[in-house]
């Protein structure tokens, strides 16, 4: 009788498992829509927060997150409480960011019409996918991270807002202002001659590090070589070996920290005399605890006015602590304005007495004007921040303050010369 | 700098990638060597190693850059840290092949295999949602010393990876050789049912190697810790393809290929990204290796071509 | 009820089952629930159940309607296909890729590139035609030369792209052919690595890191996909459907039958007939075509691509995928590749909503701060190992459970006297006077220090039986190994008909008429025992892939005929294999093990039959049984070369003796003359009664 009954009582479990999951899944699938609450706008955030790209993913997310939080905890904008919708844009499948997950997630918060606007994604490469399907629903998308200047450049608009109106907006940005900016305060203030450029492999550094070289060479500054790091790799060592026997007078790194703080480490050992740049990948509080004291003498820069030492930024700064335990870096900061941003568009449409919805939402993101601590935001037609101000840093050890406080720990050199 | 001073600091550096390569290979060799099997929680294994070994080292009071120890202390913080790590690592291994794997031993086919993918995923997200995405500071208690050889430059910290490592590998090798044990196991991956006939207890076999292995991995963790100064939860993946293709390349299931493949491994990232550009060391790792297997279908000391029919 | 029945001999074949399969019941359940109505005839029930899916997937944009969801669909059914792709690789062929992904990179590159604005060479009048064409257009602008604008058609580029990669499949795939199992897995996985570097290393045709821009979306009769999901959702459930039934048909071909004899015994299969080198290379190539294919889909749905997104994690995914569906079963592929990438763009994704909701209903707020979206992956990692625990066969596995025999089909029934059958396939060679069939020259071989074979020669004359004899060790197998292409002999020749046959592979040798058993069985165990047999047939029949999977009426034709002879072979041994025809060998008992190695040599209609410790096992009766067998097998026409140590088989049936020693040939003859031979009586039995003190 056990031969003939174990796979029955099997069969049975394996059905009514099978079943019962099908069946909560259908029911909590119904649920959101039936059971929200009228007075509730989402915003969507979708980053890659699992996989390798997790490490700032987590703290622009953490940014958003926290502005929205304090304006629900103020009640809300206009009498709505904003509820983030948090998708993953990282997938096991990929290891990383995954410009597919990006796509399904975008149509995923398109369905929902209560989605008046989306915060992210981090990775341009997912912004590529993401913005024809964005154009197509008119809903707008501000991404604290992504700088690749394709998508938002006008030759390609028939691409990526095929509707005409620009949904990819930034808080940051694009790689073609900080790289050369920074090549002319290196070839001006510096009085470097000739420098080896890097990158980490990703479009956010090969774009900066492409745009640096480039200007490079029109300043007079001879590039000795260019070599893309691999940001999955520990050992730096090889090229900077090799950087060293060129012994040039820089070294211009365009790239995120995660390349940046084992490039810095290294680099203190093997050319601790050069040099050493980046942009704002190498700005911040992930670059300065992970690195220290490797990274003092680094040169970096921020797309934007230096704001930090402003009041308004310290009260940030301490409530980013406070709520998630750790520092923020400079994504932090422009995902927290992402979400002021959309915030304040959605008062301005509330006021001005129309109906919130993504339409709306995207035409007030389009006009806005609001002061935040990286300064004055508004956005050209393209989506691009209209503030191009390039600000420089260097890290310069200051004994009486903890190794890893950025505000104390990082000199403001001044703006970089513009062309 | 010369080119002759560069090629010999490229060789210098090669050499401790190398060995830190070999450490991880073992651990991969030694489990293929005794049940066929790819484990890929070895990658993770050795991330979480070296996250064991900074939470060690900070609990004795060394956090990031700012106590450097020198002499008796030193020595007594290393010893305790390789310790704890090695054996907490180990005990991970076990851990591994008891509740995952044993169940598995006799199943044929990859379904082993992906079972140890599913558990790097573990690994690697537990310590993604403890510790969290950061790179971390890792504590560096070594003192900066160097000696000039000609232009290049030899550091302290890569004198202590090349010495640590060969130690551990010379042990593995007595063991394996000499002891009792040692025996058994090579018994074991001879032939898994003769050595049960014979009296070997082929299970505590597979969980000493499995014990062993990823305290190899714990130990490599460590020395990666140190030598870089950084860790994170993203550390496995890189090292742990370049390892495992280590050991193939020596003829996987061998221990001296091992150590052989993961100098080799390192020494052509060095040697090969001073030379092309780093870009495209993995395609010239990756070429070298098809080269080598096409030519050499066992690695370079492979005896015989493992027969799986 | 069922235990009234006393099922002595399928307790041992069921016992062998359950030991491979660890938990039976557990093994079986996936294909209980899904295959359960067992009234229903198999055919009818797998197309019933074809209908009910297809019908699922039609039906399942109008219940879900949710865009998002139905994009998440589409992608699955992307790693469908090239989980279904690496089937072929893995699951058919046996040979494990760690790197598939590099062809999934191939064709979604060479698509992106020919139509985005990448690259835009100097127009020049050889692009006319293709212009002419449609697939290019002339970009002028004012001041500059013009440049050439490529639009390449989906539609084209969709097979065009599964031809690139299948060439690359093929150029992978040729230096990795003499390696085995992991360092197979390890050359691939380092093509893996290699293709995105390559990719992102090369900017000016890829744009590098940076990512391809405004891929061209599909369009057809004048409706353009764009950024819709439906559309492409309806074309991957058109691609699926025609890529499982090309898998079923692969599957069950003459093609298919020979990839899943090298996955299970590679030597075995090469004696058989199989040409391995061209049917592995045939292997990556079809499945690199799936996966270019693919490429080609999933770029023009994303309308980008950078190099991330084919990195090893995606070809170890995939690989995942097959290994929970069920390695081998299309279908269990489908599912387990649908399962696997649901779980984490779909429901993992959603499940952080519904819990919110769910703390809704019941009105708890923690429930409705949990925030689970940063722990997809580790509940997937968990998933997945709990899976592969209970599931470790394959949430659907290929290898079918069959019927318990009837007791009239297990009692076997001996017989005497031979076959009592004629095989239509066996005809008598003619061969010119004093021509042997068989003759080797001064054969010999070395391993090492040792001579296995020295100098032998040996000469077998048509339809005889020679008994081939010497002590363990002697070099009798290797002999045989010599003689069949197996080994290649260090010097002397091999004459086969009057040709030089020396050192030709194993498959052309089979061609030619020589076929042979292993002393060690070297059968395809998780294949039946059909299966096996019509492995045998594979030198003598013809099907290509494109034939397999097209099936035109020449090969149903081959193929029934084929089957007619396969069972035709298997009456040889009266009811002892017939009513097994649709069991696993590897369930068979010993002596029909045996039984059916010399089935599937049979089968390839030989003219010489090598026989390697045919009864080895078998009980007295079971080897007087066959010894009758082996003799109607000369009657019929066959010649029989065989090795044997139960010296009274020999006597009783060779026409001639030839002992081998270290090596040598030390004396040949009638049975009887050998037996009184001194040198045979100290080296053979003076040996072995020396062993025995």
């Amino acid at each position: 009788m056990r031969r003939r009954n174990t796979p029955a009582l099997g069969r049975a479990l394996g059905l009514a498992a099978i079943v019962c999951l099908v069946a909560t899944l259908v029911v909590l699938g119904a649920l959101p829509r039936g059971l929200a609450q009228s007075k509730t706008l989402y915003v969507g955030i979708t980053l890659p927060l699992t996989g390798a790209d997790a490490e700032d993913a987590e703290l622009i997310k953490d940014g958003a997150l926290l502005a929205i939080e304090q304006q629900n905890a103020k009640g809300g904008v206009a009498g709505y409480k904003i509820e983030p919708i948090i998708l993953d844009n990282g997938t096991a499948t990929a290891g990383q960011y995954d410009p597919a997950q990006a796509a399904t997630n975008i149509r995923k918060l398109v369905a929902n019409v209560g989605v008046v606007a989306n915060i992210g994604p981090q990775m341009s490469g997912s912004g590529k996918a993401m913005s024809p399907i964005l154009s197509e629903a008119d809903l707008a998308t501000i991404t604290p991270s992504s700088t690749n200047p394709d998508i938002t450049d006008p030759k390609f608009a028939s691409q990526y807002r095929p509707n005409g109106k620009a949904v990819y907006f930034r808080t940051v940005t694009t790689d073609a202002y900080q790289g050369p900016n920074m090549a002319n305060f290196m070839a001006e203030k510096l009085r470097v001659k000739s420098v080896y450029v890097l990158d980490d492999s990703g479009a956010y550094g090969v774009g900066m590090a492409d745009a640096f070289q480039k200007r490079a060479g029109v300043k007079g500054m001879k590039v000795l070589g260019r070599d893309q790091l691999n940001p999955k790799e520990a050992d730096y060592t090889t090229v900077l070996t090799k950087i060293k026997g060129l012994n040039p007078d820089a070294i211009y790194y365009g790239g995120v920290a995660q390349a940046g703080v084992k490039l810095a480490k290294q680099a203190y050992d093997v050319v601790p005399k050069l040099i050493k740049a980046g942009g704002d990948g190498v700005q911040g509080a992930s670059f300065l605890k992970a690195g220290f004291p490797a990274v003092d003498g680094w040169y970096s820069t921020i797309a934007g006015p230096h704001v930090t030492e402003d009041p308004k930024a310290q009260a940030i700064v301490q409530a980013f602590k406070k709520r998630w335990g750790k520092n923020p870096d400079d994504y932090s900061i422009t995902a927290y304005d992402a979400a002021l941003v959309i915030m304040d568009a959605i008062k301005r449409v509330a006021a001005s007495g129309k109906p919130v919805d993504r339409h709306s939402v995207r035409d007030a993101i389009q006009t806005t004007h609001l002061m935040t601590v990286q300064g004055l935001i508004s956005f050209d037609e393209n989506g691009d921040i209209k503030n191009r101000v390039v600000s420089v840093f260097q890290y310069r050890h200051n004994k009486e303050f903890p190794d890893d406080d950025i505000l104390h720990q990082i000199k403001y050199i001044g703006i970089a010369p513009q062309d | 700098m010369t080119f002759h001073d560069i090629l010999l600091q490229q060789v210098i550096n090669g050499l401790s990638l190398g060995a830190m390569y070999s450490l991880l290979a073992l651990g991969f060799t030694m489990v293929y060597g005794i049940i066929e099997l790819i484990n890929f929680a070895h990658f993770n294994v050795f991330m979480v190693g070296s996250f064991i070994a900074m939470f060690v080292l900070e609990g004795i009071g060394l956090r990031g850059q700012a106590r450097v120890l020198t002499g008796v202390p030193l020595v007594n913080a290393l010893v305790l840290a390789f310790g704890i790590t090695m054996l907490v690592s180990g005990l991970i291994g076990v851990a591994i092949e008891r509740t995952a794997l044993r169940p598995m031993r006799h199943v044929k086919g990859t379904a082993a295999m992906i079972t140890t993918i599913g558990i790097s995923y573990i690994l690697f997200n537990v310590i993604l949602l403890t510790v969290g995405a950061q790179a971390q500071n890792y504590p560096n208690p070594l003192p900066a010393g160097t000696w000039h050889l000609g232009g290049a430059v030899l550091r302290l910290r890569e004198v202590l990876l090349w010495v640590v490592s060969l130690a551990l590998m010379a042990a593995l090798h007595v063991f394996v050789r000499r002891t009792k044990m040692g025996k058994a196991m090579r018994a074991t991956a001879q032939d898994q049912e003769a050595a049960r006939m014979m009296g070997v207890e082929v299970d505590q076999v597979v969980m000493l190697t499995f014990f062993i292995g990823s305290a190899l991995a714990g130990a490599a963790g460590l020395i990666f810790g140190l030598y870089y100064n950084y860790t994170s939860f993203l550390i496995g993946y890189q090292a742990g393809l370049r390892a495992f293709t280590a050991a193939v390349l020596g003829g996987i299931g061998n221990i001296v290929g091992a150590m052989l493949g993961g100098l080799v491994i390192g020494l052509i990232e060095s040697v090969g990204g001073q030379l092309l550009a780093v870009r495209w060391t993995d395609v010239i790792i990756f070429s070298i290796l098809i080269a080598v297997l096409v030519f050499r279908p066992a690695g370079l000391l492979g005896l015989s071509t493992p027969q799986r029919s | 009820m069922a235990d009234v029945t006393p099922t002595p001999a399928a307790d041992v074949d069921a016992g062998a089952a359950a030991a491979r399969a660890g938990a039976p019941w557990v093994a079986q359940l996936g294909a209980r629930l899904l295959g359960p109505i067992q009234w229903v005839p198999a055919a009818a029930r797998a197309r019933v159940g074809a209908g009910a899916a297809l019908a699922a997937a039609l039906l399942f944009p109008a219940v879900v309607r949710n865009g998002g969801d139905i994009d998440a669909m589409a992608n699955a059914l992307a790693f469908a296909i090239l989980a279904l792709g690496l089937n072929i690789v893995v699951g058919f062929a046996g040979l494990l890729d760690l790197g598939y992904a590099a062809f999934f990179a191939i064709g979604a590159y060479t698509y992106g590139i020919v139509a985005s604005g990448q690259v835009h060479p100097l127009w020049s009048p050889l692009w006319e035609p293709l212009r002419w064409l449609g697939l290019v257009g002339r970009f002028h602008i004012a001041g500059a030369p013009d440049t050439v604008q490529m639009h390449f058609s989906f539609w084209l580029m969709l097979p065009g792209a599964a031809l690139v990669a299948a060439f690359f499949g093929i150029l992978f795939g040729a230096p990795t052919l003499r390696l085995k199992g992991d360092y197979l897995a390890i050359v691939t996985l380092g093509f893996g690595e290699i293709v995105p570097i390559v990719v992102r290393n090369t900017p000016t045709l890829t744009n590098g890191a940076m990512g391809l821009n405004g891929v061209i979306s599909p369009q057809i009769f004048g409706y353009r996909f764009g950024v819709n999901a439906l559309p492409f959702y309806y074309l991957g459930v058109v691609m699926i459907a025609l890529l499982i039934f090309i898998s079923y048909r692969l599957k069950d071909s003459r093609i298919g039958r020979a990839w899943m004899a090298i996955r299970e015994d590679e030597i075995a299969a090469g004696a058989m007939g199989v040409n391995r080198t061209r049917l592995k290379l045939l292997a990556f190539a079809v499945g690199a075509a799936f996966a270019g294919a693919t490429g080609t889909y999933y770029v023009a749905k994303l309308q980008t691509a950078t190099p991330e997104m084919f990195m090893f994690p995606v070809s170890v995914m995939i690989l995942v995928m097959i290994v929970l569906g069920g390695t081998g079963n299309p279908a269990g592929v489908v599912v387990g590749a649908l399962i696997l990438q649901l779980l984490q763009s779909w429901f993992l994704q959603d499940v952080t909503q519904w819990t919110h909701a769910l703390g809704r209903l019941v009105g708890s707020p923690w429930l409705q701060r949990v925030e689970l979206v940063q722990s997809i992956e580790l509940i997937f990692g968990i998933i997945l190992v709990v899976m592969m625990l209970f599931r470790r066969e394959g949430l659907i596995p290929a290898t079918r459970t069959t019927a318990a025999l009837s007791l009239a089909e297990q009692a076997a029934q001996p017989s005497r006297g031979g076959i009592g059958v004629t095989l239509s396939g066996i005809r008598k060679v003619e061969l010119p006077v004093g021509t042997p069939l068989l003759e080797t020259r001064g054969l010999t071989k070395r391993f090492g220090g040792i001579t296995a074979v020295r100098d032998v020669d040996l000469v077998v004359q048509p339809h005889t039986i020679v008994g081939l004899i010497g002590p363990n060790g002697s070099g009798k197998t290797t002999f045989f190994n010599l003689v069949t292409g197996l080994d290649v002999p260090d010097g002397g020749r091999v004459f086969f008909m009057g040709r030089d046959i020396t050192g030709r592979p194993a498959h052309e040798i089979v061609e030619r008429g020589i076929a042979r058993t292993f002393q060690t069985l070297r059968l395809f165990n998780n294949m039946t025992v059909l299966e096996n047999v019509l492995v045998g047939m594979h030198a003598r029949t013809r099907a290509s892939a494109v034939g397999a999977v097209v099936r035109p009426p020449s090969v149903r034709a081959e193929e029934a005929a084929a089957r007619e002879w396969a069972l035709e072979v298997l009456r040889i041994f009266g009811n002892r294999l017939l009513p097994r025809v649709n069991h696993l060998a590897s369930s068979l008992s010993y002596a029909n093990r045996r039984r059916l190695e010399i089935a599937r040599a049979v089968a390839s209609r030989p003219q010489l039959l090598l026989l390697d410790e045919p009864t080895a096992g078998m009980n007295p009766a079971e080897t007087m049984e066959l010894a009758d067998q082996i003799r109607s097998l000369k009657e019929m026409g066959l010649t029989v070369l065989l090795i044997e140590h139960k010296l009274g088989v020999v006597n009783d049936i060779s026409d001639r003796v030839a002992v081998l020693d270290y090596g040598e040939k030390i004396a040949e003859g009638r049975a009887e003359e050998v037996q009184r031979n001194d040198d045979v009586i100290r080296a053979y039995l003076g040996r072995t009664s020396a062993a025995r003190v």
